[in-house]
């Protein structure tokens, strides 16, 4: 072997030797920025607060316009079952197990509130959830989260859950009525889908939404002829509670209200 | 050998000694889980973390449940105002302890204590059941027993001493209600003829079926679902009242805004609580008359009277029970189930299958002390 080969030998191993080192280096440097940049677990809550249209929600102490007709009611109690939330991106998906949450406006707090723990977030940005039991669980005698078949969202095991609670008192012209709405059956559990880009508060990952009473009885008019706009709100109408003071086994009447699933629900 | 040495030795030995002598004085006792089984369709159950349910704690909770040195003249325990033959009520409308005075409320059935309402008492003025233990043992008219007073009796028990030490270590307030709300968290009733229904065991017969039915609906005259709306309060498969938060408490229309009590409103000071009470278990139900919170009907036909055209309206009534009717509204002034008197005798019939004699006659429930004396 001349002089020359033998430089050049050294050269190439040399050579090997930098590529070999720049490449764990670059490997390295990967794997510390993936791990950087790698999404730190964080709890998700969903925080709903109640309205009837534009006026804060409470229980017992103040009276709101009947959506649809005459007279003011109050309410003694509302409740409501919020099931199987799913946040997805387009690669990703989490599903919360258990996922049977009972919300209730009867604390001291001006909205109830969902946690889910320990959330890995990369960018999610679709969140879905079910107002009131699936079918499965609704059949079942299961206790999962909140279900509960001794509890006072139970009818009985033959019918199910009640999906949605409100009762309280309509007044009309110095008149009492009693409202009553139970809605359930397994027709009227509905999914509902957000997007919720940037809608996350980055600062302690809270999404809120606002849940509207007013909004609950709107009436159905997918039977009329498909808009070509938006509906807008004072072309919204809505169900006269004193006509409809009582909800509970009626077919017809429950998905009346359970219409209203659709849009009581909004990500403010 | 160096006089430092010495000391030190001493120092250590002396160390140990108190060491040793501390962990034994404090050492938790050596206690054994109960075992014990209920219906799937209770639910889920909470035993205090500080309270496990031992079979020491339960041994030493149902000889005070029976013992009257737990009120001031010896003569009253808790077993005076729950009787097991009356699922542990006394058939009195209202109980009668060491002062004579007729108490305020009716004495509530002990049963399944684990699940139902979290807040005990007519009135839910406490929210443990070691709380609840301690409160007639200290009232003036029910036992009116000095507790300091009580504990030096106790210590003074040889029996009572050698029970507290395997129970809990000592005898205090904490441990004498901790027993006493063991002992009660085991009064289990889970084997009435409608337990044997749900079990798949026993058939109901057609007027028990038939109120069952009644039992668990709420009438809808749209539909023509008739029902006796005793499921808008008492559980389907518990009969208690809800456990979640207050849930399990109402205003079931027996007085008028003039004459309507306190109830559950001594408690969390709403207004719209007031008036409220809890909605005590219907098992054995049959057996635990008067009824009510201030046991004002003697018989369940009474009870069934008052949904059925008795009830008084007031500010915290319940919608549930203004809405409720078998027939379609026409006037709102008369509240009324509009039941007819078969379908009363059909609900009344459902409410007699809740009686459980295995609860009633349980051997493990009933009175130790006449247990030491048929052993003698």
């Amino acid at each position: 072997m001349t002089k020359s080969s033998n430089n050049t030998a050294n050269i190439m191993t040399v050579n090997k030797k930098t590529i070999t080192f720049a490449f764990l280096a670059l490997v390295t440097v990967l794997v510390v920025v993936v791990v950087l940049l790698r999404p730190a677990p964080q709890n998700i809550t969903l925080r709903f607060h109640p309205f009837v249209g534009d006026n804060p929600f409470l229980l017992n102490t103040q009276s709101y316009q009947n959506p649809g007709g005459d007279g003011e009611f109050t309410v003694r109690d509302f409740q409501l079952f919020i099931s199987n939330i799913v946040l997805s991106s387009p690669t990703n998906q989490i599903n919360e197990q258990e996922s049977y949450h009972l919300l209730r406006f009867d604390g001291n707090s001006a909205f109830d509130q969902i946690v889910i723990p320990q959330i890995k977030l990369r960018s999610h940005n679709q969140l879905s959830f079910g107002i009131g039991v699936d079918p499965k669980a609704n059949g079942s005698l299961m206790f999962s989260g909140d279900l509960d078949p001794n509890s006072r969202m139970a009818w009985n095991w033959q019918v199910g859950y009640k999906f949605l609670l409100l009762e309280g008192t309509l007044t009309v012209n110095k008149q009492q009525l009693p409202l009553v709405y139970h809605i359930g059956f397994d027709e009227s559990y509905t999914e509902l889908n957000f997007d919720i880009a940037n809608k996350i508060m980055p600062e302690n990952g809270v999404i809120n939404f606002k849940i509207d009473l007013q909004r609950l009885f709107q009436k159905d008019n997918s039977h009329d002829v498909i808009p070509t706009q938006p509906q807008l709100p004072q072309d919204i109408e809505y169900i006269d509670m004193y006509k409809m003071s009582h909800v509970k086994f009626s077919p017809e009447d429950v998905k009346s209200i359970a219409n209203g699933f659709n849009h009581f629900i909004t990500i403010m | 050998m160096k006089v430092s040495t010495i000391v030190v030795t001493i120092a250590v030995i002396f160390i140990a000694l108190a060491a040793t002598i501390y962990s034994l004085q404090n050492r938790a006792p050596n206690t054994h889980p109960i075992e014990f089984t209920a219906p799937f369709v209770f639910g889920r159950f909470n035993v205090p973390v500080d309270n496990p349910l031992t079979q020491e704690s339960v041994l030493l909770g149902r000889r005070l449940f029976y013992d009257p040195i737990l009120s001031s003249n010896n003569q009253v325990s808790c077993a005076t105002c729950h009787k097991q033959a009356l699922a542990f009520t006394d058939g009195l409308k209202t109980s009668i302890g060491v002062s004579g005075i007729p108490l305020k409320f009716n004495a509530m059935s002990l049963a399944n204590l684990m699940w139902g309402p979290r807040h005990f008492f007519w009135d839910g003025r406490v929210s443990s059941l070691e709380a609840q233990a301690i409160e007639p043992i200290k009232h003036v008219n029910e036992m009116a027993r000095d507790l300091e007073q009580l504990i030096i009796d106790l210590n003074n028990d040889e029996l009572y001493k050698k029970l507290f030490k395997k129970a809990y270590g000592e005898i205090s307030e904490k441990s004498i209600a901790k027993a006493l709300a063991n002992f009660q968290r085991t009064l289990i009733s889970a084997n009435s003829r409608y337990d044997q229904y749900l079990r798949g065991e026993i058939s109901l017969s057609p007027l028990e079926n038939q109120g069952r039915k009644l039992f668990m609906a709420h009438p809808d005259t749209k539909v023509v679902l008739r029902g006796g709306n005793c499921i808008d309060c008492h559980s389907q498969f518990l009969t208690s009242g809800f456990g979640s938060k207050f849930d399990g408490f109402s205003n079931n229309g027996l007085d008028n805004d003039q004459t309507l009590q306190e109830g559950l409103f001594i408690l969390t000071q709403n207004e719209a609580h007031r008036g409220l009470f809890k909605a005590p278990t219907l098992r054995n139900i049959a057996v635990t008359a008067p009824y009510m919170h201030d046991g004002r009907f003697t018989t369940l036909e009474e009870v069934l009277a008052h949904y059925n055209g008795g009830i008084k309206r007031s500010k915290t009534l319940s919608p549930l029970i203004i809405e409720a009717d078998n027939i379609a509204k026409t006037q709102l002034d008369h509240i009324s189930l509009n039941l007819n008197d078969n379908e009363i005798t059909a609900i009344i019939a459902f409410l007699h299958t809740l009686t459980d004699d295995e609860f009633l006659t349980n051997s493990a429930f009933s009175n130790p002390f006449m247990a030491d004396t048929s052993d003698d």
